[in-house]
């Protein structure tokens, strides 16, 4: 058990390693210095000196090498744009933004779009279900921009309930998650409610029947379990998602999170800070997918075994 | 995903209506069921999806004819009929330069589904190699290659996407392509590695082997069909994802220069004024969603009825 | 006053083209303490019968007539509460594939227990004793470590065994077994076989053992009635039933066994029995039967369905020509 853990985390390393490369790699190809600016005319020997002093004169092993000892003990360097502040500031300033309004869209999805895939299931082919079916088919084909403006007209703009601008107060959060949120909810929904109906039709639910145990117990102890659990490892594609939808919804509402200041740090030709953040949101997502391997082994009984 | 348990698995004792197989005597007319035939038969029996494929075609064709047909330029600016509502003239209004929208909408949906197609072809393409690769030459390559892959699933496509376009420095059609596929492919290689080398240790494919069919025989009669078949599902299910994303970048503002414009472009000209005019988002959100809805129920259908073992009964 | 008693059954799945008749008007009772054997080829009916008795049909089915009374109470009256109580408190059923039939993320203990405190007013601790004495009880070794094994743990003919203890673990009047011994090995089957008939006697369990082979039901049933299309066509006591079989189609499943030695040792080809089964969406007016049985010919077979009567008391018959009546008659006569 625990070798496997183990066997699973020193997996990631290697992994890192090469997300690390070929984000180096591809940063490399962008064309053009972040100090070589259109309006700017910047004198050669202060350019020199600038590249000099970030580093960007060396090879680029030497520089690979220096950023992967950097990324290892946690710094992400400087910002080539700010010059006051390094990436490890600027991550530290928006990113816990963005995490508390992933966690709160995730918790919102969660909650409401797991209950409403079981009640689904366990209602399938009733109006129930079809509302439920409608709902979910509705929030995954609307683009989130479109949902989130349409938040913004009707709650922010008409009948002025909610703000829509910033992170600050509690009501300024409500619009933004759910605006966010909608996409994994459908996610989720569909996801549980397809699991359920394909457990609700296994040889051992209906052995469980056939025991006289009641429906509820049927449903809690045998069909929930091995439904919730596959279900698991869609965490992953969930978390990415957040993180794509979360560009866009940061966008729209003018939140301070790391989402919008990453487009703004690719048109001003951050490097660093732009490594920084894809970085950073890859080891997340492999993070992520290493939790739910590990979480899947612990629960399912039979990847363990298999797996050791 | 649409499961209708009443319709399923109507358990052992139920006799089938149909063998593909050779003859029986007596017991009725027995109709010879191949694969295609079959499926094309559950594919139209299934409503939903049928409804679907038509509004899917009907896009389609509003997208390639309109721009023919339409009297329109749409790139000519004429402030005088700025923001017309719908009528007969604009069915779709005109937008803050007096442009007809009906047909800019057109032609925005030209390059969001050629785009779409393209990157989804080139995704696929991409998906299938590695699949066939890996799971062929297996051993420590595979093993790699997957691990790697799983490690990575889900990953988010917009900061490889943006990466990507900012390295070719413009936007355009093909770049936005190219960048699309950079950052969708690796969880369709994913997926499609598991598919082939479920295919390829089918117990179907080893009895081929088994009476001595040659690598070709195997290949083309057994293997290809069906890749076939996951592949047409594919195209379905991953279109909208590469349409969305297209629209999500340039509604970033990283898409397309002007004055080409894509629906996701469209969007982000309608959110600079859709307090006042709000059509202009509008109708580019609804068309995207009007192609995510079609695609995920013709993908429903076809998955459906490409998969022998869902017994839809006849 | 017979434990189980079956009258008139009819069982419809619904589907796009119409309702199936699954099973179509089966009558059958099983008094206390015997067996009685279902036979029948695939999609006869069989299984389908056992479902409808426990009321675990899917939602496509259902039960459009007949009553079944088991202990004095109609089944089919019983709201679905009162049901659960019935299910493996009176009436215990195990299935075909053990493999699948089995939680594969429960512990083998959990799946037994729980089963008991629900029926019996046992405690935790009572619960694992009696568990592991059910292992025991059906020859799995080491059974008080075995209880926290899983599934995948254990090998197909032991978890057969296992199936069989769950449905014993609360002592049932009447134990149905559809076809356990199809999906093992022939030699771990006579094993199940013989611990099905040990565990009978020693409960004294009424059981339904339903399969296709012939040479399960002689080894095992006290009373055989054999199905097709739906429908039961002969039964009697086993050893009416194999000593002078009377339907043709009986007769046919008879012969279709390989003989191996003892007087009817053939060499050559094994019987089969032409053709197909009827289309069960719409039952044929005439004898299900006539399409394929040699004897087939004149009204009584393709124009009315024959009854089914007693031709000799204690076996019935659903056909015009049973053997009995048969003397004389070229095979093959049709009008």
């Amino acid at each position: 058990m625990l070798k496997f853990v183990v066997r699973r985390v020193l997996w990631t390393i290697p992994i890192i390693l090469l997300v690390i490369f070929m984000t180096f790699w591809m940063m490399r190809a962008i064309k053009g210095s972040p100090f070589r600016r259109s309006d700017k005319a910047v004198p050669p020997a202060v350019l020199a000196n600038l590249n000099r002093n970030f580093g960007l004169d060396k090879p680029w092993y030497v520089q690979y090498v220096r950023y992967v000892k950097d990324v290892s003990t946690l710094n992400l360097g400087p910002s080539l744009v700010l010059r006051d502040q390094g990436v490890n500031d600027i991550v530290r300033e928006h990113f816990p933004v963005s995490a508390e309004l992933g966690g709160l869209a995730m918790l919102f999805a969660a909650v409401i779009g797991i209950p409403l895939g079981i009640l689904s299931a366990l209602r399938v082919n009733t109006w129930i279900d079809y509302v439920g079916q409608f709902i979910s088919n509705l929030g995954f084909a609307i683009p989130s921009f479109f949902t989130a403006t349409l938040f913004i007209y009707f709650f922010g703009a008409q009948w002025r309930i909610f703000p829509t601008n910033g992170w600050d107060t509690p009501s300024s959060k409500v619009l933004p998650v759910i605006a966010l949120g909608l996409f994994p909810l459908t996610y989720f929904a569909r996801l549980v409610r397809g699991q359920m109906l394909e457990t609700l039709q296994q040889d051992y639910v209906r052995t469980a029947k056939a025991k006289g145990l009641r429906w509820r117990r049927v449903v809690t102890v045998h069909v929930l379990r091995n439904s919730l659990i596959p279900a698991i490892t869609a965490a992953g594609p969930i978390l990415g998602g957040l993180i794509t939808g979360s560009f866009i919804i940061e966008n729209i509402f003018a939140i301070p999170g790391i989402g919008r200041y990453y487009v703004t740090s690719v048109e001003g030709r951050d490097y660093s800070t732009v490594m920084g953040i894809t970085v950073l949101l890859a080891v997340l997502i492999i993070i992520a997918n290493m939790f739910v391997d590990i979480a899947y082994g612990i629960l399912d009984p039979r990847t363990r075994d298999a797996r050791s | 995903m649409a499961v209708n348990p009443e319709e399923v698995d109507v358990r052992t004792d139920v006799i089938r209506h149909e063998i593909a197989a050779s003859d029986w005597e007596a017991g009725g007319a027995i109709r010879q069921a191949s694969l295609w035939r079959d499926a094309w038969r559950r594919f139209t029996h299934n409503k939903a999806a049928v409804v679907s494929m038509v509004f899917f075609l009907v896009m389609l064709l509003y997208v390639i004819i309109v721009p023919f047909a339409s009297p329109y330029d749409p790139n000519a600016v004429n402030f005088n009929i700025a923001y017309l509502s719908p009528s007969l003239h604009h069915p779709f209004g005109t937008d803050e330069f007096g442009r007809d929208l009906f047909v800019r909408t057109a032609l925005g949906g030209r390059i969001s589904i050629g785009i779409g197609f393209a990157a989804t072809f080139a995704i696929l393409i991409i998906g299938v190699l590695y699949g066939s690769i890996s799971g062929f030459v297996g051993g420590w390559l595979d093993n790699g290659l997957m691990r790697f892959l799983d490690a990575l699933y889900g990953l988010p496509y917009l900061p490889f996407a943006i990466i990507t376009l900012a390295i070719f420095g413009t936007v355009n059609f093909w770049t936005m392509v190219v960048a699309l596929t950079i950052a969708s492919w690796f969880t369709t290689a994913r997926v499609m590695r598991g598919q082939i080398i479920t295919l390829k240790e089918n117990d179907y494919v080893r009895a081929a082997h088994a009476i001595g069919a040659r690598w070709h025989r195997v290949l083309f009669r057994h293997l290809l069909p069906n890749t076939l078949g996951i592949a047409i599902v594919f195209i379905f299910l991953e279109l909208p994802n590469v349409v969305l994303g297209e629209a999500f970048l340039s509604f970033l503002g990283l898409g397309i220069n002007p004055p080409n414009a894509s629906w996701g472009s469209l969007a982000e000209d309608g959110n600079e004024q859709y307090l006042s005019h709000p059509l202009l988002i509008v109708i580019p959100s609804v068309a995207i969603a009007w192609l995510i809805l079609t695609a995920f129920f013709v993908a429903d259908g076809l998955r459906d009825a490409l998969d022998p073992r869902s017994e839809a009964a006849a | 006053m017979a434990l189980l008693e079956v009258e008139d059954l009819r069982t419809y799945f619904k589907t796009r083209s119409g309702d199936v008749h699954a099973v179509d008007g089966v009558s059958f009772s099983v008094d206390r303490g015997r067996t009685l054997g279902i036979v029948g080829e695939s999609g006869c009916g069989k299984s389908v019968t056992a479902l409808s008795i426990m009321g675990l049909l899917v939602p496509a089915a259902r039960i459009e007539t007949g009553t079944i009374r088991f202990d004095g109470r109609d089944l089919n009256r019983l709201s679905e509460h009162e049901l659960e109580d019935v299910r493996g408190r009176q009436i215990a059923m195990i299935f075909q594939d053990p493999m699948t039939s089995l939680n594969p993320t429960l512990t083998i203990g959990m799946q037994l227990t729980e089963t008991m405190q629900r029926h019996l007013d046992l405690d935790r601790g009572e619960a694992r004793k009696r568990a592991a004495q059910l292992l025991e009880e059906v020859h799995i070794p080491n059974a008080r470590q075995r209880l926290d094994d899983y599934p995948h743990r254990y090998s197909g003919g032991m978890r057969q065994r296992v199936m069989i203890a769950i449905a014993l673990s609360c002592n049932p009047k009447l134990l149905i077994a559809d076809e356990p011994t199809t999906a093992l090995d022939v030699t771990v089957q006579a094993g199940i076989l013989d611990l099905l008939e040990e565990l009978r006697d020693e409960h004294e369990m009424s059981m339904i053992i339903i399969t296709h082979d012939m040479g399960v039901v002689a080894e095992a049933a006290d009373d055989i009635a054999v199905m097709y299309a739906g429908q039961i066509v002969e039964q009697a006591s086993a050893e009416a039933l194999f000593d002078q079989p009377e339907h043709p189609y009986t007769e046919a499943l008879l012969g279709a066994l390989p003989q191996l030695e003892g007087e009817n040792v053939r060499e050559g080809r094994l019987t089969a029995i032409p053709g197909r089964p009827p289309d069960l969406l719409n039952p044929p007016e005439a004898c299900r039967f006539a399409p394929r049985c040699p004897y087939a010919g004149g009204d009584s077979c393709t124009q009315e369905a024959p009854q089914l009567r007693e031709i000799r008391p204690g076996h019935l018959v659903r056909s015009a020509h049973p053997a009995s009546e048969r003397a004389g008659m070229p095979v093959g006569a049709s009008a």
